[in-house]
């Protein structure tokens, strides 16, 4: 064994067998480190997929949990404990973003390249502007009321049409993570075919879908503040 | 290599205990004086000599400027963090504290780490004097809710009192940890943690698995301002208003004789339902009367408000965990607040089921340290058990506009990490500053600023460069950052400076400082608290017998004063300290007429002066 086979980890590096890319080395059982780059579908063995069994998903995270965290390594050496240290922690990132589907949308996106993280546009899906501009407006009127000290019998209607509309943007979120689901289908069915280029239409689908979905998600939550707030 | 224990660095109490390979299950260390618990409370002499534990508190009434309790409270906090707690502790802060508070202990000052680190080596000294061998490594426990500087600090208190600090845990995982040794439960659990200064709520699921039983916490919340203390600031706020302009001037001693009785009368009323409080607080005139007949409904109507402020960590632990109160199949009391009817009756009702309380909540604690530190150490528990913490609070990075872009977000399972890619944004910049915090906010500025530092580049065209950074939040909770230059694979060495906290440079000088407190020789130490607990004794009864009250005395009682006065004196010549113990107790409990007498003594001058008044 070379050292720099051992080094990018071709090789266990502590019995020298050629690594399979596993936790642990295949033949002594020690814990590999881990490759820079390694993505959290990989990292579960995972093929790049959107659907996800969820009972598989954490019976795998609990017993890798049972292998990897350090506790399992507190007379271990350094090395393998920084090992350890580095693979439980991609092992509960990875946990937490692919449980969640959304969080797992958005992470796939990233990983093809098709999301910046923070460069989300804040832009009123057009279908949906004119219902974002009279609920804006009855905001503007529930902070004024606010300002000249209305009580909440003067401002009862206007927090009635306002729970309404949130009730109805949270009925449209509904519909939102329906059509996430069907892209979320057509994406799974092009990595099976190979088909790039309707991989990538899958892609930006879901990437414009989460746009709006996060609009309304921030949407909601702003009544919701603004109502909460008396 | 020396031994490994668990330690519970609480607020009003410290625990040591470690794991019994014979019984395989953990156990408490008693100290000196009988009892597992060790006050937390440290007291400087004027000639050098450190007090810690029992006598320490005991202190607190004779000498309250040289002695200091609850400085948990300070721990990892900078000093417009704590002005609420200056308000009603007799904290004695420096003015110019800056990252860290230091505080004034007669005529030396301290910071919390240093004076925590003077309890963690009494407890390592108890162990010490348990295995009769050197005591080495620990698993300390801290409150889940407590931040990164509040872990480090508590850290550096380890470091600072020769102890490899191998893991930190979080209070209530450590007691769960003890709670399933303790009875085969699986299944949702929450914990409800309500210490000297603390509160913590955390819900875990307990899983079999194949290999063995992981606990694994699914949400975690809680206030780290807001426990017992607070309720005897409660209970002496309210004794002062009784006593009026007197119980306004009231001198540090008097508080503290106030909190002793008061405090007693708290747990009295935990099991009775009314209690007579009568003590003689020193002051003018032969002293201050304070006579109060407490109910348990006057005390629990003091006591509400402080549950009630319990009651939105919980609500905010359960969402998180997406639960509901009536799924949790088991809730587990911890922390010695607990033992109070009314949080009983609360927790019950708030979530559907009688809580569990068959375990010791001052113990429990330590017991789960134990056990943690026998994981680690990798003995027997750890083939069984698996503990699987979150961070309490969501790790950001400051962005355009003070904006906190979240990294971690909170109650995710550590270790955890993120990476965060860094460019410069003008032509030739050559260094790219990072400002890490920690909390839910929107701001930076309503967020708590963990640590700033700078990534250094070579000057080139802006958006040029391209610094990736790992933060990493390790299985104690504290953050690590490394950062790494991705045009050249190289990493980057960065140069952290804490917000709040100590550096490596100054932890080192406090080293140094600190072998001028090293360690006596355990018996000798006990020798000299000893006599000096028979000095002020004897003092006190020479002072009652020359008092007016002293009259109300028969000869027969005299006469067995003298006689437990001469046997202590005797005692104290010699080189015995449990004797001198003894004999301390004994005239204690010989005078318990006299102190009667001098109380009655004053009471009947203060009526007195009163009808006099009203005439």
């Amino acid at each position: 064994m070379s050292a720099t086979e051992a080094a990018t980890g071709t090789t266990c590096w502590s019995c020298g067998a050629a690594a399979e890319g596993g936790h642990f080395c295949a033949k002594c059982g020690a814990i590999q480190k881990l490759p820079r780059g390694t993505d959290h579908f990989a990292f579960f063995g995972l093929p790049r997929q959107l659907w996800v069994e969820m009972g598989e998903l954490e019976k795998k995270f609990l017993q890798l949990s049972w292998k990897l965290h350090p506790d399992r390594f507190g007379k271990a050496s350094d090395e393998e404990r920084e090992m350890s240290l580095e693979r439980s922690s991609q092992l509960n990132d990875a946990y937490r973003v692919l449980r969640d589907p959304v969080a797992r949308v958005e992470y796939l996106l990233s990983l093809e390249g098709m999301r910046k993280e923070g460069a989300t546009k804040q832009q009123a899906p057009p279908e949906l502007l004119e219902e974002v501009f009279e609920l804006n407006e009855s905001l503007d009127e529930l902070r004024s009321a606010r300002e000249e000290h209305q009580g909440a019998a003067q401002t009862a209607g206007l927090r009635g049409r306002l729970e309404e509309a949130a009730r109805n943007f949270e009925a449209r979120l509904t519909d939102v993570d329906a059509q996430l689901m069907t892209a979320a289908k057509e994406w799974d069915a092009t990595v099976g075919s190979g088909d790039a280029t309707a991989g990538r239409a899958a892609l930006a689908k879901m990437n414009e879908i989460l746009n709006r979905r996060s609009y309304i998600r921030n949407l909601v939550r702003g009544v919701a503040e603004e109502l909460g707030t008396e | 290599m020396g031994k490994t224990v668990g330690i519970d660095l609480g607020t009003t109490n410290s625990l040591v205990a470690y794991f019994d390979v014979a019984t395989g299950k953990p156990r408490c260390i008693e100290g000196p004086y009988g009892s597992t618990l060790c006050p937390s409370v440290v007291s400087l002499d004027a000639d050098g000599t450190l007090t810690v534990g029992e006598p320490a508190r005991r202190r607190l009434l004779t000498q309250p400027e040289r002695t200091i309790y609850s400085v948990k409270r300070l721990m990892g906090r900078g000093l417009e963090d704590v002005r609420e707690e200056l308000r009603l502790f007799p904290f004695r802060v420096e003015p110019d504290s800056k990252q860290v508070i230091r505080v004034r202990l007669g005529d030396r000052v301290f910071t919390p780490p240093e004076i925590s680190s003077f309890i963690l080596r009494e407890l390592k000294s108890w162990a010490e004097d348990h295995f009769g061998e050197t005591v080495d490594r620990a698993v300390i426990t801290v409150p889940a809710y407590f931040n990164d500087a509040q872990r480090q600090a508590t850290r550096d208190a380890g470091r600072l009192a020769g102890l490899e600090v191998l893991r930190l845990v979080n209070e209530p995982t450590a007691a769960a940890l003890a709670y399933g040794l303790h009875k085969a439960q699986r299944g949702l659990v929450a914990v409800y943690d309500l210490g000297g200064g603390t509160f913590d709520i955390s819900v875990l699921k307990l899983i079999s698995t194949g290999e063995g039983d992981i606990y694994q916490v699914l949400s975690t919340n809680g206030d780290t301002h807001l426990g017992g203390d607070d309720i005897d600031n409660a209970m002496i706020a309210a004794a002062r208003t009784q006593l009026g302009e007197a119980g306004a001037a009231l001198s540090a001693e008097a508080v503290q004789e106030l909190r002793k009785a008061l405090v007693a009368a708290k747990h009295e009323l935990s099991e009775g339902g009314t209690i007579d409080v009568k003590v003689l607080l020193p002051g003018a005139a032969g002293g201050i009367a304070y006579v109060r007949h407490w109910s348990r409904e006057a005390l629990e109507e003091l006591v509400t408000p402080i549950v009630e402020r319990t009651m939105g960590p919980v609500k905010q632990a359960l969402a998180d965990a997406h639960q509901k109160p009536h799924a949790m199949e088991e809730v587990v009391l911890v922390g010695g607040a607990t033992r109070m009817p009314l949080v009983r009756r609360r927790v019950e009702e708030y979530f559907g089921r009688v809580p569990h309380t068959s375990l010791n909540p001052d113990e429990v604690v330590a017991l789960g340290a134990a056990v943690q530190a026998d994981i680690l150490e990798g003995g027997v528990s750890q083939g069984n058990m698996l503990l699987l913490d979150v961070t309490p609070l969501s790790l950001g990075i400051e962005t355009m506009g003070g904006v906190v872009a979240q990294i971690i977000p909170r109650n995710s399972t550590i270790p955890a990490s993120a990476q965060d890619t860094f460019t410069n944004s003008a032509d030739n910049q050559t260094g790219i500053v990072v400002h890490v915090l920690q909390g839910e906010r929107e701001l930076a500025k309503d967020c708590r600023s963990l640590a700033t530092f700078t990534l250094r580049i070579p000057p080139m065209p802006a958006g040029m460069a391209r610094v990736e950074v790992k933060f990493l939040i390790d299985a104690s909770g504290i953050l690590q950052v490394e950062a790494r230059d991705l045009r050249t694979g190289e990493k980057h060495s960065i140069e952290v400076q804490p917000s709040y906290g100590l550096n490596d440079a100054e932890i080192e000088k406090m080293l140094e400082e600190s072998i001028e407190f090293a360690e006596e020789d355990f018996a000798t130490r006990q020798l000299i608290e000893a006599r000096n607990e028979g000095e002020s004794i004897l003092a006190a009864t020479h002072k009652g017998l020359s008092s007016e009250a002293a009259h109300a005395l028969d000869p027969s009682m005299r006469a067995g004063i003298a006689e437990a006065v001469e046997a202590l004196r005797a005692a104290m010549k010699g080189q015995d300290y449990k004797l001198i113990r003894e004999r301390i107790e004994t005239l204690n409990r010989d005078t318990g007429p006299l102190a009667e007498a001098m109380m009655n003594q004053v009471l009947h001058v203060t009526v007195e002066g009163k009808n006099l008044s009203e005439v």
